[in-house]
């Protein structure tokens, strides 16, 4: 990391770097794309992957953190700030050339905290509707219901853009259309049968291909950010499940392991043991619902149902265990609620051999079949540039050949002691995409038949205290989820409720690179693309 | 030859009754009307019964094979599901929609029932149970089905939707080439037979069906009018028009209520028609299975009467149909077009030309084993 | 000729994929459903017993139940589900007590969190099996808990075990 110093100091000499947990720079909002870049071309250690973009309103300042790492080795981390004190016209420079997945993120920043980024090629608002008065995240907002009245009124979506340019070193602020005067556009969502949810891409085709996509997003827009600062931890929990809620128990798990990390809690070892367990039956869950959606997507109906049927299995083990089916509730600060139930055991290692065989079937029944081989192979091609740049994690970044996977790079809980493969393919098509999910799902089997029969007695939920509160600072935890990196930052200024709480989504990473990699596929083949990326839209909107 | 044997359960005397008796009874001409008032009427109920047992059928087979029970709650096994279903789309309020082109958008279903009722006026349900026995049925048939595809692109045109828009376009596409296919696989047969009509065609099978009689070529000629027959009602995995994980609805999108219903009911019956012609065509009809020279074999073959075999050989085929459906994912539009003319297509030609040279060499099974047949 | 064999190869392994595709097919249609038949197995049900439908406060045969008004099942719950009232009274030796006066709880707002039953000090509230709980307006799913003129139970006389839900 020496080396990482004298890179930043060579280029920005003026830059703050404190040694904390992570190194964490501060600079001055015009040199801070100028260092971005430095740090991303780093040919040593490419700082390469922006995996959270996190608007701050620190009271005096407005402002970003950025936290990159390198996708060679995702345990290398560091930390930009940067912030203006301007809170009425707060600008900053946009990183989306060098990361293209800041694209959406500077949009979710401008919607919730106002600050709009200089040579952001569209500088809409996210999530919320362009005359959203007042910006949410912002410690100053009003959140009288009269300033933003619910409206029954329909509005015409308009297709224009705002957005400020560095012309010559001056700033010009232009609008840009979206569309071609004439482009035959489709509102695929927000009501549609594949959109997985309230999503909205407008559509512009030509014939059956698909010429460009718009995203709207926002539909299920919840503010749990917002939400979190007047909660205290414990309470908190409970909405991590919401975000992503096929992969809620690890969504839990991540925020559990950054509170535990804050307050110096140590996690008996039982209680490891079943987080692993659990997030991994979890993984096999999503993975069975996403194969059974994307099967659907395609057309294969029956499939669909197998899959659900086999996931009812796993969703009976948690309803047993914690009493939850989907949103489990299992994981708390210190521990897990529940502890594992009399025949946990059983019923897991009975439905091990059951899913290899089914895993079998599958392969049988749609992993050859030739007309879903040429729905998948070679359609929506993702490179593994493109993977790195939009942050696409989980199964579809590893589809395209890049080791991504945070298990394997920072292993927490069991991971560092179990033996399992990180499932790579290169192809970084759909049905590479498709293909690592049956392959995880054999080596999430595979984990659990490990730990299975090693639960160690004991303890499974530490002594904490009644009022959890943590030391002032800031905290990162980063997850592998089902759908890719899971990331949880939270800048505690020692109360009982946190000053600010961001979840890093891997949806919207996934979400963002679709207007990428559909263009210029049929439109079949575009609802197929997304069936493979698998993204879920509460986990984008939060 | 064929009624040398006793066929208690047929209708042959019945109708045979009513004939003489109401031409003697009154004016030929109103003997004639009345009869074809009967026949009408008949239709038109077997029409609509066809399709709910279809439906029935349907859903409950689907239900199978994806691990569900399938309806089961109105009535013992849910048999009444499609008759209730049947109610409530008659009592269902039709949406009116503004900005559609009104004329052709309330034309458009009845183009597919019109054309669906044509087709289904020519098929011989049995002995005797033929509406009209045209000495060109192939070719009356092949020509009335491909009517339907004007009520689907109307559809698709005038409901002023862009999803409706696409399905249409597809189904065009597919349709113009899978008629191709079709026609050519039946054509096949027609080479074969050395006729057109339906009646002569069954006749000529009595003791070899036709799709053993031109063995390999059969065989060919078989699955291709399957593949291109199931691509031609519109469904999975051919169901691009209406593919419901991309279009919604596809071409019925706007369709509401019975309007809705006609659409419904016209694919039902159209898979029907397809699995009766093939029946027809290749598998002898409603002829019962006959075995040269064992005439106790036969005399107990002919006590199944032959609406029996005609609806049990096309309940087989239409089984398989949604086997089929129900296994394979949806092709994509180039896929589709690619498996009819990079495929279907020319297979099917050097077929035409095989069956040809089967014929004029005296290669066929009739040809080859004189005295089996 | 390569592109020929090419062809051939092409339409044979994809019509023994398709094949494959309808054995499993065939295979399923032969096997047992695991479709449940709600509501008629509704006496053979098994809901596991720690599933989460309603908030119970259990009463014993006294009428009488734990909860000593203490409002930290109100203060944990996130969504304001809970609403604890309490009424102060004279005790027989004049002592000045605060004692429940009705535990609300409303069941359209609950997540099933389980903060409060984990919280709760004296274990006097608990989450039942029973899951039957569509009703036609919503202000039936606001429930009060605490049975019509019950008490607090006495601690000393009565140590009944804690229930445990393993």
């Amino acid at each position: 990391m020496e080396n990482i110093k004298k890179v930043i100091l060579n280029t920005v000499p003026e830059a703050v770097i404190e040694d904390k947990k992570i190194l964490t720079v501060t600079v001055e909002p015009n040199k801070l794309h100028q260092l971005a870049k430095a740090l991303r071309d780093n040919t040593a250690l490419p700082f390469d992957m922006l995996v959270k973009l996190i608007g701050m309103d620190w009271g005096e300042k407005l402002g970003v953190i950025y936290l990159l790492a390198s996708s060679t080795d995702l345990s290398k981390e560091i930390v930009l700030k940067t912030g203006t004190a301007d809170r009425e016209n707060p600008l900053l420079y946009t990183v989306t050339d060098l990361f293209e997945t800041a694209h959406f993120n500077e949009r979710e920043v401008y919607a919730l905290l106002g600050i709009r980024f200089i040579n952001n090629p569209d500088m809409r608002k996210f999530f919320l509707n362009s005359d959203w008065v007042g910006y949410p995240l912002r410690k100053d907002y009003d959140a009288n219901p009269e300033l933003n009245k619910l409206s029954l009124e329909s509005k015409d979506i308009i297709d224009i853009a705002p957005r400020i340019m560095e012309v010559d070193g001056k700033l010009v602020e232009e609008t840009v259309n979206i569309f071609a005067e004439d482009d035959y556009i489709i509102n695929i969502g927000p009501q549609h049968p594949s959109t997985h949810g309230v999503m909205h891409f407008r559509t512009s085709l030509d014939g059956e291909i698909v010429r460009k996509i718009d995203v709207h997003s926002g539909y299920i827009h919840r503010g749990i950010e917002k939400l979190s600062e007047n909660l205290t931890y414990p309470q908190i929990l409970h909405f991590t499940d919401r975000l992503d809620y096929l992969s809620a128990n690890i969504n839990r798990h991540a925020l559990c392991m950054c509170v535990e990390k804050a307050a110096e809690i140590e996690v008996p070892e039982r209680a490891q043991y079943i987080r692993t367990i659990m997030d991994e039956l979890n993984r096999i869950d999503s993975h069975l619902l996403a194969w059974a959606c994307q099967t659907n997507d395609l057309g294969a109906t029956t499939a669909f149902i197998y899959g659900m049927r086999e996931r009812e299995i796993i969703l009976h083990i948690f309803e047993k265990t914690c009493g939850g089916r989907l949103i489990i509730n299992q994981n708390v600060i210190g521990g897990v609620m529940f502890d594992i139930y009399a025949d946990f055991q059983k019923d897991v290692k009975s439905f091990i051999p059951y899913m290899r065989e089914k895993l079998v079937e599958y392969d049988r029944f749609f992993s050859h079949n030739v007309i879903a081989l040429g729905r998948m192979v070679g359609i929506g091609v993702m490179s593994k540039e493109d993977a790195i740049s939009y942050a696409v994690t989980g199964p579809a970044g590893r589809g395209s050949g890049w080791s991504c996977d945070i298990r394997k790079h920072q292993p927490y809980s069991m991971y560092s002691k179990v033996d399992f493969k990180e499932v790579i393919r290169t192809e970084g098509d759909s049905y590479a995409r498709y293909m690592n999910r049956l392959d995880e799902i054999e080596e999430s089997l595979h984990i659990i038949e490990q730990l299975i029969d090693n639960i160690p007695e004991g303890e499974v939920l530490a002594k904490t205290k009644a009022i959890i509160k943590l030391p002032e600072g800031e905290y990162f935890q980063r997850i592998e989820a089902c759908r890719g990196e899971f990331g949880v930052y939270i800048e505690s200024r020692g109360d009982k409720t946190p000053y600010r709480m961001k979840f890093r989504s891997p949806s919207m990473a996934l979400v963002s690179a679709m207007p990428l990699i559909c263009k210029n596929e049929k439109i079949s083949d575009f609802i197929g693309i997304g069936g493979s990326m698998d993204y879920v839209i509460p986990d984008i909107d939060r | 030859m064929l009624s040398n044997y006793s066929q208690p359960l047929e209708f042959t005397k019945l109708l045979g009754w009513l004939d003489t008796t109401l031409k003697a009874n009154m004016p030929e001409v109103w003997a004639n009307l009345i009869e074809f008032v009967i026949v009408a009427v008949a239709f038109l109920t077997a029409y609509a019964v066809i399709a709910l047992i279809l439906i029935y059928a349907e859903r409950k087979i689907t239900a199978f094979f994806q691990a569900r029970f399938g309806p089961n709650r109105v009535g013992k096994y849910g048999i009444f599901q499609s008759v209730a279903d049947m109610i409530k789309i008659l009592l269902k309020e039709i949406i009116h929609i503004n900005n559609v082109d009104k004329f052709l958008f309330y034309a458009a279903p009845f183009f597919m029932i019109v054309a669906s009722m044509l087709t289904f006026g020519a098929i011989p349900f049995g002995k005797m149970l033929h509406a009209v026995d045209f000495n060109i049925g192939v070719l009356y048939v092949t020509a009335v089905s491909s009517l339907g595809i004007i009520g689907v692109l109307l559809a698709g045109w005038s409901s002023n939707n862009k999803y409706s828009m696409i399905g249409a376009m597809r189904s065009g596409a597919q349709f113009v080439s899978y008629e191709l296919s079709a026609g050519f696989a039946l054509m096949t047969i027609v080479v074969l037979t050395g006729t057109m009509s339906f009646s002569e065609m069954i006749a000529k099978q009595e003791f070899c069906w036709n799709i053993f009689n031109g063995h390999i070529s059969s065989i060919v000629a078989f699955v291709i009018y399957l593949i291109s027959g199931h691509a031609e009602t519109n469904r999975g995995p051919f169901d691009l028009p209406e593919a419901e994980s991309e279009l919604t609805a596809g071409y019925h999108t706007e369709y509401s209520g019975l309007q809705f219903g006609f659409f419904y009911l016209a694919e039902y019956l159209n898979m029907f028609i397809i699995a009766s012609i093939a029946t027809t065509v290749f598998l002898g009809g409603w002829m019962p299975i006959q075995i040269h020279g064992l005439d106790i074999f036969n005399q107990f073959m002919w006590y199944i009467p032959s609406y029996v075999w005609f609806f049990g050989k096309t309940a087989v085929l239409i089984f398989l149909s949604l086997w089929v459906r129900w296994s394979f994912p949806r092709l994509r539009i180039d896929q589709l077009l690619n498996l009819e003319w990079k495929y279907l297509l020319p297979i099917n030609l050097v077929n035409i030309l095989v069956m040809v040279i089967l014929v004029l060499s005296g290669l066929t099974l009739t040809d080859l084993f004189p005295s089996l047949f | 000729m390569e592109s020929i064999l090419k062809y051939f190869k092409g339409l044979f392994t994809g019509i023994k994929s398709l094949l494959f595709g309808m054995s499993v097919t065939w295979k399923e249609l032969w096997t047992k459903k695991v479709t449940q038949q709600y509501p008629e197995n509704r006496d053979t049900l098994v809901i596991s017993d720690r599933f989460r439908c309603e908030l119970t406060m259990p009463h014993d045969d006294n009428n009488e139940h734990a909860c000593t008004a203490c409002g930290i099942c109100q203060m944990n719950c996130p969504n304001g589900t809970i609403s604890v009232l309490s009424k102060m009274i004279e005790t027989e030796d004049g002592k000045k007590k605060k004692i429940l006066d009705t535990y609300t709880w409303d069941l359209g707002m609950c997540t099933f969190c389980n903060l409060c039953v984990i919280t709760c000090p004296s274990d006097a509230i608990k989450f039942n099996n029973q899951f039957e709980n569509a009703v036609f307006t919503r202000s039936k799913l606001v429930q009060t808990l605490n049975h019509e003129g019950s008490k607090l139970r006495d601690k000393k006389k009565d140590v009944k075990p804690a229930e445990t839900n393993a």
